[in-house]
């Protein structure tokens, strides 16, 4: 009985030193990423700051900044498909982390998958501004099929707005 | 009620540890960078240094300096174009191998005073950097803080020199808060990622960080004295940017004593002149271990070796047999490259190395010997290899299999790896490490240090021969029985610490007649053993003399092989392995040992079948005659 109150003690003053010296290590007013997507150019980062009702409390605000590429084509590996007219844009699938970890079981480390449903690729609305694009393009001379080649999709398109 | 408390502190913990993972926003933010305040004299000229990252894109992609006017940002002068009202007065030059680009104002006028942006690609998008400009009347210019673009995980060297009458004084780096300067390090102190020494002339010092993250941008000061109270100081800042293709070398290294670690150096082929070395950080000095001219510390011979990988421009270092006093932080310098340093930081943890085996070997020049290097079931699909340490390095040797010396095979959960040298030379003396490797990363390593002595006792060999191959039919090669007991004999005038007299040859016969008697008497007992609990089934005319033990033998040698076969016992019934055979070769299946689960289930079911048609009264034709593979060596 007389441990378990000393534990109680011990417990209570710790617990008080944490809530008043506050987070040793990172400041409060950081913003932190959430979501940073290049395939459809949005953008998600998080901070907290004072409530609207109540000053002394902090709330999470978050970011969202979409890029609407307006230019774009349905299908952005083909330069011949039709301008995209619709935009669909969804938290969940954008919260999704399909980057692969690495998790250390025992000694042996393993590749981990974070998210489920990673199988599906994302359709893309625009181009990353750092990655390059190429599409097959078959050859043809006097109507006759020749060859296929890989040509750029953007040579250097300043109409065409990148997600950088 | 205590219950309670445990989950409120609990709760505490996730919060802070979750935000470690996620990305400051200014990952994601504009990565170029530049002054934020500039200052010309009316009359005089003005350059402002704008960085960017130099990925292929950026290098050739625009580049723009633009005057802010409203919501839009009108070109001043970009790598295309100059405006009207600028012409002959500004010009933007581009150094993409110095990750900058330069814009130069001459003949400054007061209206020239604004807000600026300096940036890459097409103006308002984004990728840029406000600059405000401001014309004073008359110098003195205000000072500005000396800008650096640091590349995240890399390092930060500055130089900040004071006059020569602030060399008593103490020297301090510290970075700006909200509320003054946090001290990052001072001449008073010994950090381990952070290094701060003095320079020529003195008054000068030199800091370089390492490790650097995204939580290290903003503004510093160095002085000399006390921040705030003498006047000795330098205003910098430090920005940060991302590089994909920069390494993600591992700055925590965790590792049990006994066994290696792999610490990764940043590595720039293509400047391959510079001299890089790789040291231990004991306060102030850092203590030379291996370079690339070939030097070795005495201390590390045979314990450390560098291995190139230029594909990841990284260069892996490994150092094995690990201690306590091993602990500490670990630097890879480099004078001329002064970006290409980095740290990192080993502890050494008490549990046991997963390599295991006998880590001394003592053998006669002219004889053969095995080393055998034991590894868990877990990493069998790892790359396992052999190599022999050569000074800085660590030369590959092709695995030559073997069967491990009969009294260093591994435990049941674990694997072999033989190497088999011989016959030996003088130069053979040395260290030898067995290690894995996995998608061209090196793992744990282990070293095996083989000493040589000159071969006298040549003449006792053919004894041994002759006592192993009895005991053992055709399990080791006799070379290996050899040096075995050569071994055994070893490890006695080995602890005895170099006591190599005259009387050694007595005492060296002595022990070994004891040895001799005591694996006769073994040999003796097992073979009654296996006498004693065979049965003798006649069948018929034959006489079948098949043992129990033979079938508990098998099942013993399958449970230590890490093989997981699914088990298939088929009882009886459909199979009739019948060959018709003559009745001499029945005697010689009792012989051959059985290595694998299958032809003990042949040997089983077989068996099943002769007995069930001893019960049926069937005579003579069918018998099960057992024809079985030799035995198979398994790794």
């Amino acid at each position: 009985m007389k441990s378990t109150w000393s534990l109680c003690v011990a417990l209570a003053v710790s617990l008080g030193i944490i809530l008043v010296a506050g987070y040793p290590v990172s400041p409060q007013d950081e913003e932190y990423v959430l979501v940073n997507n290049k395939c459809q150019c949005v953008t998600v980062t998080s901070k907290f700051v004072p409530s609207k009702e109540d000053p002394e409390e902090e709330v999470l605000e978050r970011n969202i900044r979409i890029i609407v590429p307006l230019k774009a084509r349905e299908n952005i590996s083909d330069p011949l498909s039709p301008p995209r007219t619709t935009f669909v844009y969804r938290l969940s699938e954008l919260c999704r982390n399909c980057e692969p970890v690495e998790i250390d079981l025992g000694g042996v480390i393993y590749q981990a998958q974070q998210g489920n449903s990673c199988e599906e690729p994302q359709t893309c609305y625009t181009y990353d501004r750092n990655e390059c694009y190429s599409s097959p393009v078959p050859l043809l001379y006097h109507g006759e099929y020749l060859d296929i080649c890989k040509l750029p999709v953007l040579p250097d398109s300043k109409k065409i707005r990148r997600c950088h | 009620m205590t219950l309670l408390a445990f989950l409120l502190l609990l709760a505490l913990v996730p919060a802070e540890s979750a935000r470690g993972r996620h990305l400051p926003a200014a990952a994601i933010s504009s990565p170029v960078f530049g002054p934020r305040q500039v200052y010309g004299v009316l009359g005089g000229s003005v350059t402002v240094r704008c960085f960017y990252p130099p990925t292929p894109v950026n290098r050739h992609d625009r580049k723009y300096w633009c005057r802010q006017a409203g919501s839009g940002c009108p070109t001043v002068v970009s790598t295309q174009y100059v405006a009207p009202a600028y012409q002959g007065r500004v010009a933007l030059t581009d150094h993409p191998q110095a990750e900058h680009f330069q814009i130069n104002i001459s003949a400054l006028e007061l209206g020239d005073a604004g807000t600026y942006q300096c940036g890459v690609g097409v103006n308002g998008r984004g990728l840029s950097y406000r600059v405000t400009l401001s014309v004073v009347e008359a110098p003195p210019v205000p000072e500005t803080p000396e800008l650096f673009y640091v590349k995240l995980r890399s390092t930060w060297t500055v130089t900040c020199s004071f006059g020569e009458d602030t060399v008593e004084m103490k020297k301090y780096l510290c970075k700006k808060e909200k509320e003054g300067c946090r001290n990052i390090i001072n001449s008073y102190q010994e950090l381990g990622s952070i290094q701060l020494t003095f320079e020529e002339p003195p008054g000068s010092f030199r800091v370089t960080m390492t490790q650097m993250d995204w939580e290290d941008a903003g503004v510093y000061y160095c002085g000399a004295g006390e921040y705030g109270k003498d006047k000795t100081s330098k205003e910098l800042e430090v920005f940060i940017y991302e590089d994909k293709t920069f390494p993600h070398l591992k700055t925590d290294i965790t590792a049990k004593n006994g066994s290696s670690a792999t610490f990764e150096c940043p590595y720039e082929p293509l400047i391959d002149s510079a001299t890089r070395f790789w040291c231990k950080r004991d306060g102030r000095i850092c203590n030379r271990i291996i370079d690339n001219s070939g030097f070795v510390a005495k201390k590390y011979k045979g314990r450390v070796a560098a291995f190139e990988n230029p594909e990841n421009k990284t260069v892996a270092i490994i150092l094995n047999q690990l201690q306590y006093e091993d602990e500490g932080f670990y630097w890879c310098m480099s004078n001329e490259l002064r970006e290409q340093q980095s740290s990192a930081e080993l502890r050494v943890v008490a549990g046991q190395p997963a390599l295991t085996g006998k880590k001394e070997v003592e053998a006669r020049v002219g004889s053969w010997v095995n080393l055998t290097c034991c590894y868990p079931c877990t990493y069998s699909s790892y790359e396992k290899f052999w190599c022999r340490w050569n000074g800085t390095g660590c030369a590959m040797l092709p695995a030559q299999p073997g069967l491990p010396q009969p009294g260093d095979t591994c435990g049941p959960s674990s694997r072999t790896l033989v190497l088999s040298l011989g016959p030996l030379a003088e130069e053979d003396e040395g260290w030898y490490w067995c290690g894995l490797k996995r998608n061209g990363l090196f793992g744990e390593t282990m070293a095996v240090q083989l000493r040589l002595s000159a071969g006298s006792d040549a003449k006792l060999s053919p004894e041994f021969l002759d006592v192993d191959s009895s005991r053992d039919p055709g399990a080791a090669p006799p070379g290996g029985a050899h040096s075995d007991a050569e071994v055994r004999k070893g490890a006695a005038p080995e602890s005895s610490d170099e006591s190599h007299g005259s009387n050694t040859l007595g005492l060296v016969l002595g022990p070994l007649a004891g040895l001799i008697l005591l694996v006769v008497t073994a040999f003796a007992i097992v073979k009654y053993r296996q006498m004693k609990r065979s049965d003798l089934v006649s069948v018929g005319s034959y006489r079948t003399n098949i043992s129990m033990s033979d079938f508990e033998s098998v099942r013993d040698f399958s449970a230590s092989n890490c093989v997981k076969e699914s088990q298939e016992t088929p009882m009886g019934g459909d199979e009739f392995i019948t060959t018709t055979d003559t009745p001499e070769s029945a005697a010689d299946t009792t012989k051959a040992k059985r290595s694998s689960k299958e032809d003990a289930d042949l040997a089983y079911s077989s068996f099943l079948v002769t007995s069930s048609s001893i019960a049926q009264g069937s005579s003579g034709g069918d018998s099960a005659v057992l024809d079985p593979s030799p035995p198979q060596h398994r790794d």
